[in-house]
């Protein structure tokens, strides 16, 4: 690993003044273990690292009437085990307690493994169908921005270099039920080859998948299907074979294109069987 | 028996849980140096032109070699390796400049200043076109290197060892045969992933004496291998490998301690440090070769298989120094554990620009009956019996020969199978909860022996303490498998005295004395049976000291919790602490001096096959044999395999350690199932493309299954209480059984490892679309 400069501001605004003075030229460090690993391994040499684990205030999950808020160091076994979260959104619950090791966890943020941007980030699919907002601190202060418009591409967000986020927020809805599934070669400590969430919420569905794409995505077109429908069995043959044909993944050496796409339909008849 | 057979605890238990074990790694000396290493990024190139003068400038820099100071090739088998890559590099990653350095941010960090030119040569990543008269070869002198006269490499191909067994007439009985069933099986490069990565240290004194610690399975082996490369006498040199965190045969031989040589040289007291990343690891260690096989089983409609033809191609990867062996046991092996009349086998060794391929748990014989006990499944559907009988008519038998021809006297295989068979409850259909999953259950046969050559030594010290308690030193070493604990155990049983107190030494040339190595499933059988000597020989002379004490003959004495008694009057007794330095009469005088036992052992008769057919009386020192059964859940929508239950039985002479055994026998099915679902090493072009935990899998506790190990004890008439070996062994059956499995659970084949949910899935596709 290359030498490196170490920041640690206890406050938002001592972290926007370091961004803004060394030029945006740094690199954030939440729990560290996606940029720490791409450090060690040479994919990644920032000359400055600010770490935002001193600021006060972001380590909370916030629980208001209308909206839950996960602060941008929160961790991701804190997110996994939280009581509100396991009993009303248990598929967050779920994504969070899928990622990495009981170790890694305890190091690693769910605003990290957002801000990370890979394709197949685990807490993304079931903030992505919560329609979860990202908060941004800039120098115009707070802006609030989608999560979905959030990534850009594989490992590429709309955060600018003077920005960073505060956490992420969705608006509360205990009424809908999710189901959150990970495929992945080995049960434990592995990346997902797909995974999905799944949302209804009354009549309306609400699809995310991973590593079908180069972000995590929505997919309209299936939920625009489902929507009002009433589940059959044909209706969910039908909405399989449209949620493998909207994903676009590719091969690589963890699965090809054709057996990511037939697993897409998979766990969708798997999760709309469950309220058949 | 007081200790043999018993539960011993480890005695590096403590240490090892909690942490205080110190490992190469672990090694801060004064002065020390560190080494990085510029490796090849083209699978096969000329190495036209080195600049490394920027690189040296850089302060901290100390030194900086390249290949053509040290041209002389070595190996253990066949000599063709440099430690540094000279001329040309043969595979990507291959090591071709070493940077020395008084840190090792200053070692890495001047990596990149060095400029390498290469003339791109074209890249042999096939095994089976490798050895097409036309390919291009990765070694063109191999002709002009050294081997033992026990490998057959042909000069101006890329074979570089071609074993040949030839038993009966197999052409002819195959017009005979009442069926054919013939199968190409591959088997992808796997790593073996020890915990531990590589590592060495050197340092050369003053006067010319080279110590090395170093992480290694086999440290007079290393001495051996770092006095012919640098010519320093045996004497002068001094290997240590203090502790070794897992081995699995990647630390057998030397990998990276000859790097370090050079600088140790050039700066004498300054000891110079290298380790391995786990990058490294996975690249530049030893992998295990890939193999295609393709077999063919004749067999009458009696179930009784009449000849077998086999094809053995192995990938040994850019350097075979070791990988000729493993085409040889291979080869020898190949019949299986079955009785056959006729038996054709070709084994060949080929080299290619990919990973250096080197010994891995179970030396070839994982990879083989991958294809053997699946075509065996086969054999068995064709003629419609089941796969139970088809091993009951042929599985070895004491009286049985061997595909060497040589007599079984021993064979524990058919207990083995029959327990297995009731305790997976065979013939009893399981059914999955889940209307998308199906279970089913497979069964396999495995055998191994040692492969080493025919006169491996061991050797063993014991010395008495004047407190009755005792120092064993042996070479071989714990790498996990709980060496320690059972050469304890066998010192402890001869001599009568509780094993807290023996303490066990190991791994220091200088100290410890000679063990050909760690490996070959051969340290409780051989080491074992040289403390059993030590241990003997102290006894003896213990109990001539005690007769000239206690005045009775030595036929009526004996040692029994820490003195001599008389087997007649058990009053009359004198303690061990009493003599162990020797007989002190009356008068003060007194004789003999410290007892020191000394036990040595090579297996007795083991002779060399003929060259020409491989056949031989007496060619290897024992088969170990043993089945396993093996019940899975495979999902029909994702393919993924889900192993329920293994039964695993094998007939290991004696239980030693029940608990470390079953720890064993317990790793072992989770490498059998690494590597039978999750684990390759995925090549494309020579590179790794999954060279980390990240995409490289071995299984969790998760992933286990309920496990059943049994045991049947046939003793081994020249082993230490009737042990064999079984280390190896145990992972042999895992692969093929699961892959059995499988095909009862769904109808589908499986001829390539590993069993990926994607292959499962597709296979069944296939099948649901025939």
């Amino acid at each position: 690993m290359k030498t490196f400069e170490y920041l640690r501001p206890t406050s938002l605004k001592e972290a926007l003044d370091m961004l803004k003075k060394h030029d945006g030229n740094v690199s954030i460090l939440n729990g560290g273990t996606d940029l720490i690993v791409r450090m060690r391994e040479g994919h990644s040499s920032p000359e400055i690292v600010m770490d935002i684990k001193k600021i006060p205030g972001l380590d909370q999950i916030q629980v208001d009437e209308d909206r839950i808020t996960i602060g941008a160091t929160v961790l991701l076994n804190d997110l996994g085990l939280n009581e509100v979260i396991k009993t009303r959104y248990p598929y967050l619950a779920q994504a969070a307690l899928s990622v990495g090791s009981k170790q890694v966890r305890n190091r690693a943020t769910c605003i990290g493994n957002i801000c990370n941007a890979s394709p197949l980030a685990d807490t993304a699919t079931p903030l992505l169908a919560l329609n979860a907002d990202v908060h941004i601190y800039g120098e115009e202060g707070i802006k609030t921005v989608p999560l979905k418009d959030f990534f850009v591409f594989v490992r590429k967000t709309i955060l600018k270099p003077t920005e960073i986020v505060t956490g992420i927020s969705f608006k509360q809805d205990p009424e809908a039920l999710g189901i959150f599934t990970k495929m992945s070669r080995r049960k434990e400590v592995d990346l997902s080859t797909v995974c999905s969430t799944v949302i209804r919420s009354g009549s309306e569905y609400r699809i995310s998948c991973g590593a079908v794409a180069p972000t995590p995505v929505r997919l309209a077109k299936t939920e625009a299907f489902l929507t009002g429908k009433a589940l059959t069995s044909e209706v969910i043959d039908e909405a399989c074979k449209l949620a493998s044909g909207e994903v676009t993944p590719i091969s690589d050496i963890r699965a090809s294109e054709e057996y990511r796409r037939e697993m897409v339909g998979v766990m969708l008849r798997h999760a709309l069987s469950e309220w058949l | 028996m007081k200790f043999v057979g018993t539960s011993v605890k480890r005695v590096d238990g403590v240490k090892k849980v909690t942490g205080s074990l110190k490992y190469v790694d672990d090694i801060k000396l004064s002065k020390m140096l560190y080494v990085a290493v510029k490796r090849s990024p083209h699978p096969h190139a000329k190495i036209l032109n080195i600049n490394f003068e920027k690189a040296l400038a850089i302060k901290g820099v100390k030194d900086i070699i390249t290949g053509d100071l040290f041209t002389k090739r070595g190996g253990l088998y066949l000599e063709d390796k440099n430690f540094l890559a000279v001329g040309k590099v043969r595979y990507r990653g291959e090591a071709v400049v070493a940077v020395c350095a008084i840190t090792e941010e200053i070692a890495q960090s001047a990596l990149e200043f060095i400029e390498i030119e290469y003339e791109v040569l074209p890249a042999v990543t096939n095994a089976k076109d490798a050895m097409k008269p036309d390919s291009p070869l990765v070694h063109p002198d191999l002709g002009e290197y050294k081997w033992a006269p026990i490998f057959f490499p042909v000069p101006g191909t890329n074979i570089s060892n071609h074993y040949t067994l030839r038993k009966g007439d197999a052409k002819k009985a195959f017009e005979t045969v009442d069926f054919v069933v013939e199968n190409d099986f591959y088997v992808p490069h796997v790593q073996h992933v020890p915990i531990e990565t590589h590592t060495a240290i050197a340092q050369m004194d003053a006067d010319g004496f080279l110590t090395v610690w170093a992480s290694c399975q086999s440290p007079y082996a290393v001495r051996q291998a770092l006095s012919e490369a640098f010519d320093i006498p045996l004497n002068r040199l001094r290997v240590l490998s203090p502790a070794v965190g897992g081995g699995f045969g990647s630390k057998a031989g030397t990998t990276l301690e000859g790097i370090l040589i050079p600088f140790a040289k050039k700066f004498p007291d300054r000891p110079v440090k290298l380790t391995y990343s786990r990058q490294d690891e996975f690249e530049n260690a030893y992998v295990r070769q890939g193999l295609h096989a393709r077999i063919k089983t004749g067999v009458n409609k009696d179930g009784k298989i009449i000849a077998v033809e086999n094809e053995f191609i192995w990938d040994g990867g850019a350097y075979n120094e070791y990988g000729v062996n493993i085409a040889k046991a291979a080869g020898y092996a190949s019949a299986g554990p079955y009785d056959i009349e006729n038996v054709y086998t070709d084994s060949y060794c080929v080299y290619t620009n990919h990973p250096v391929g080197g010994p891995y748990r179970g030396f070839g014989m994982s990879e083989i009956h991958f294809g053997i006990e699946q075509n065996l499944d086969m054999v068995a559907e064709q003629i419609g019996i089941d796969p139970v009988e088809i091993r009951r008519i042929n599985g070895m038998k004491p009286g049985g020969v061997t595909g060497t021809g040589e007599v079984v006297e021993v064979a524990g295989l058919m207990e083995c199978l029959d327990i297995a068979v009731d305790e997976i409850k065979f013939y009893e259909k399981s059914e999955s909860t889940s209307p998308t999953k199906v279970r089913g259950k497979g069964i396999a046969c495995g055998w191994k022996a040692p492969s080493m050559p025919t006169n491996a030594a061991s050797s063993a010290i014991i010395k008495l303490n004047e407190d009755g308690t005792a120092h064993l030193l042996v070479s071989a070493q714990d790498i996990g498998q709980g060496s320690d604990t059972v050469m304890t155990q066998i010192a402890a049983e001869v001599l009568s005295i509780s094993p807290e107190k023996i303490t066990i030494r190991t791994g220091d040339t200088d100290q410890t004395p000679y063990e050909w190595q760690t490996v070959a499933s051969r340290i409780t059988y051989s080491t074992g049976r040289a403390v059993f000597e030590a241990a003997n020989d102290a006894m003896n002379q213990l109990l001539e000291l005690a007769q000239i004490k206690i005045g009775l003959s030595k036929r009526d004495l004996e040692l029994r919790d820490g003195y001599v008694v008389s087997k007649i009057y058990p009053d009359r007794k004198v303690a061990i602490s009493e003599l162990a330095l020797g007989l002190t009469f009356e008068d003060g005088s007194g004789i003999h001096g410290p007892i020191i036992g000394r036990g040595a052992f090579i297996p007795p008769n083991v002779r060399n096959a003929d060259k020409k057919t491989g056949l031989g009386e007496h060619p290897v020192v024992f088969w170990t044999y043993g089945a396993q059964a093996i019940e899975v859940e495979v999902d029909l929508e994702t393919g993924a395999v889900k192993v329920l239950k293994v039964v695993s039985v094998f007939d290991v002479g004696k239980v030693m350690n029940p608990q470390l055994l079953e720890g064993q026998m317990e790793g072992a099915i989770a490498q059998g199932i690494g590597t039978a679902l999750f684990e390759e090493l995925m090549l494309k072009d020579g590179k790794v493309l999954n060279p980390s935990f990240v995409d490289y899998k071995i299984p969790t506790a998760d992933d286990m299954p309920e496990m059943v190990i049994k045991f049947v004890e046939n003793p081994e008439e020249t082993g230490p209480f009737g042990a064999r070996g079984v280390a190896e062994p145990a992972m042999v059956p895992t692969a093929p059984a699961i892959a059995n499995a499988i095909y009862a659970a769904t109808g589908i084949r499986l001829n390539t490892m590993p069993l990926t949910a994607e292959r499962v899935l597709n296979a069944i596709k296939a099948k649901d679309n025939d």
